[in-house]
């Protein structure tokens, strides 16, 4: 029983990040564009995250400028996309190397740094349930505030303005220039906004997960986060299940090893990458159904026989 | 179609000014604006890459001679970029196939790891007991063989459950990553008390050099590679009927094309390409699996590939120069005290500048 608490809570913690980057990317693929670049925002809001808190004292400020730091980036995707006509997967890796480089330019100095980091905090009564306690309300206060974040989001999309033109964007174009709107404006807003999450994932990895900084430290949650969104229909809510998932299967490792069972680490760590693999074979044609109708443009640029 | 307006000239036309002078001039004319645009895009990139440079306080103009003099100036160091621009160039010419029949396959990475994961199995099985080149010969195939097949799992699940093959590839690569990590850690490992990495591959079996130079073959293969390539793409039918199901795949079934036969082969040739790429940098470079082995072959190719604008030739052209970027990068780290990741900076500015601002607009998205 305590192996699979830990691993629950584990999958909590390590899945905030990705939660939160696989919501900035709904929100970007409602709008009608994929961004690999993803991976590069959180990276570069890792960086901001861990910079300002070094330099600060203040956690809170680095989630700011993580956040400000994974928007401009994800802007960048944007730019190219959106106002330059470039092509989603292409831009989105050019965005990555960019991160890439530069934080290992500004981040040098920052490796091995000791940062004001968050702390876990256990929500009063709340902690005290059985099970879920310690599952859900023995955090860092990034992982509470994930709690709030992702339905709000979910509420912005489907229940207001905002959300339906941003889904108009990425369903029928042409009926947002019928209205007078423009669609590039809006796109631009929703990647923009997608890079902002992934930011604050990139800050959660950095100043309350690994409270560390390293050369390309994302390694790999990002693209994580671009499958996610696809294998939870672009739905925000799924996308909780999905990360967490993601979570457990990392956290799984290090709770065998810590029972002293002698497993290669490495054949635990492929199992979210399988897991995707398998998850979106099965619910394959389901899902591409349900996909955005511009980005399955994006996606089907060759379908395959009917 | 409007190609062939130029070279099948009516015999009856007069001849009109048509000398190959006014022709090279004329073509020198229209390609201006294009060259302008490269030009600037270019320098633009240069000048962004300076500022961010300056805030580290180094100084952009010394930087850049560094990285000039020790790249050009030295013949160690050229021979290094066509050390490194072989496997570049392979993994790029995995995107081109696919790309071909508008297919992205962000794989290259993975295809390249276990190319060079099979291309190790084979070889330090059969090094000390068959001759060298028997060995290498051995190595390719199974490089090949096993580069295709990781890129037909993705193709397999785009064809049978319409996975799209970007997102496919993208995450098998960081499961081939687990494969290499999983081998050199245990089952392949040479020693336990010495850093993870299989033993080195015998010198009978490795790549052999171009007399003299220091650089391998590998360089040969990726050239011929290229050429036929162009060739397969540009004159045969395969070639012809990849692109227009890259044009218009409801066309091609239309007309009676075997629509999922072709983008399957083109995923196929591509991880195929790829996989040698792991096989020529094994046998020809690392010589022994260790962690961080191929790191970025596959996305710099990538990247080579959309600067090259999915053509074979240019390809190498693009590969020469992202090879000659990485070891200036080395020179960034040695002389200017700038970490070598750096240059990730010039290559994302290049492509983007050329992604964007060079007038190669697919679809608008």
């Amino acid at each position: 029983m305590s192996i699979l608490i830990d691993v629950a809570t584990g999958g909590v913690r390590g899945g905030t990040s990705i939660l939160y980057a696989g919501v900035g990317e709904t929100v970007s693929e409602r709008s009608g564009v994929i961004n690999l670049g993803t991976e590069g925002s959180m990276l570069g809001g890792a960086l901001a995250a861990y910079v300002l808190a070094a330099e600060t004292g203040n956690p809170w400020l680095g989630v700011l400028g993580g956040a400000i730091a994974g928007a401009v980036l994800s802007s960048v995707h944007g730019v190219l996309v959106v106002r330059r006509g470039a092509n989603q997967f292409a831009s989105g890796l050019a965005v990555l190397f960019l991160a890439l480089g530069l934080t290992s330019l500004f981040g040098a100095a920052y490796v091995g740094r000791t940062i004001t980091s968050f702390q876990n905090y256990a929500i009063p009564i709340l902690s005290d349930i059985p099970v879920l306690g310690p599952i859900l309300f023995n955090h860092d206060p990034l992982v509470y505030l994930s709690y709030v974040v992702v339905p709000v989001v979910w509420y912005v999309l489907f229940r207001t303005r905002v959300g339906l033109l941003i889904r108009t964007a990425g369903e029928r174009s042409e009926a947002l220039t019928v209205h007078g709107f423009k669609v590039k404006n809006v796109r631009m807003l929703a990647v923009t906004v997608g890079g902002l999450f992934a930011g604050i994932g990139g800050a959660h990895l950095s100043i309350a997960y690994t409270n560390s900084w390293f050369e390309n430290m994302i390694a790999g949650r990002g693209f994580i986060a671009v499958a996610l969104v696809i294998f939870a229909s672009w739905s925000p809510l799924r996308v909780f299940a999905g990360a967490y998932l993601f979570g457990a299967a990392l956290a799984l490792g290090p709770a065998l090893q810590a029972r002293g069972f002698g497993i290669n680490q490495f054949a635990l760590h492929v199992i979210p990458f399988v897991l995707t693999l398998v998850v979106l074979a099965v619910l394959g044609r389901r899902t591409i159904s349900a996909a955005p109708a511009e980005l399955k443009r994006v996606f089907e640029n060759a379908p395959p026989d009917p | 179609m409007t190609a062939h307006v130029d070279t099948d000239v009516d015999p009856q036309a007069p001849p009109a000014q048509a000398t190959w002078q006014s022709k090279l001039a004329r073509a020198g004319l229209r390609a201006l604006p294009h060259v302008g645009r490269w030009a600037a895009a270019i320098a633009g990139a240069l000048l962004i890459f300076s500022i961010l440079v300056s805030f580290k306080g180094a100084n952009p103009i010394d930087v850049f001679g560094d990285m000039w003099t020790s790249t050009f100036s030295r013949s160690r160091s050229i021979g290094e970029i066509f050390i490194r621009m072989a496997p570049l160039a392979l993994a790029a010419l995995a995107v081109v196939v696919p790309a071909r029949a508008g297919m992205i396959n962000v794989g290259g990475e993975g295809q390249v790891i276990v190319g060079a994961v099979a291309a190790a199995g084979v070889g330090l099985a059969t090094d000390q007991v068959l001759p060298g080149g028997v060995v290498l010969l051995l190595m390719a195939i199974a490089a090949i063989l096993a580069g295709a097949l990781w890129a037909g799992i993705a193709a397999l699940l785009r064809l049978v459950f319409n996975v799209n093959e970007a997102v496919t590839t993208l995450l098998l690569n960081f499961v081939s990553l687990d494969l290499l990590l999983f081998l050199i850690y245990q089952p392949w490992r040479e020693s336990p008390t010495q850093q993870p990495a299989t033993r080195q591959l015998a010198t009978e079996a490795q790549l052999p050099t171009l007399a003299a130079t220091g650089v391998h073959v590998g360089i040969v293969v990726a050239v011929i590679a290229a050429v036929v390539l162009a060739l397969a793409l540009g004159r045969t039918r395969w070639g012809f009927r990849l692109a227009v199901v890259g044009g218009n795949p409801e066309a091609a079934r239309r007309a009676g094309m075997p629509v999922t036969v072709l983008l399957l082969s083109a995923l196929l040739v591509g991880g195929a390409l790829a996989g040698l790429a792991g096989m020529i940098e094994f046998a020809g470079v690392e010589t022994k699996l260790r962690p961080g082995f191929g790191t970025q072959i596959g996305y710099v190719g990538f990247l080579a590939s959309w600067l090259a604008r999915h053509k074979p030739v240019p390809v190498l052209i693009a590969a020469f120069t992202l090879a000659a970027l990485a070891v200036g990068a080395d020179s960034l780290q040695l002389d200017s005290g700038l970490p070598a990741a750096t240059i990730n900076i010039l290559t994302a500015l290049l492509l983007m500048a050329v992604l964007g601002w060079t007038a190669f607009r697919k679809k608008a998205a």
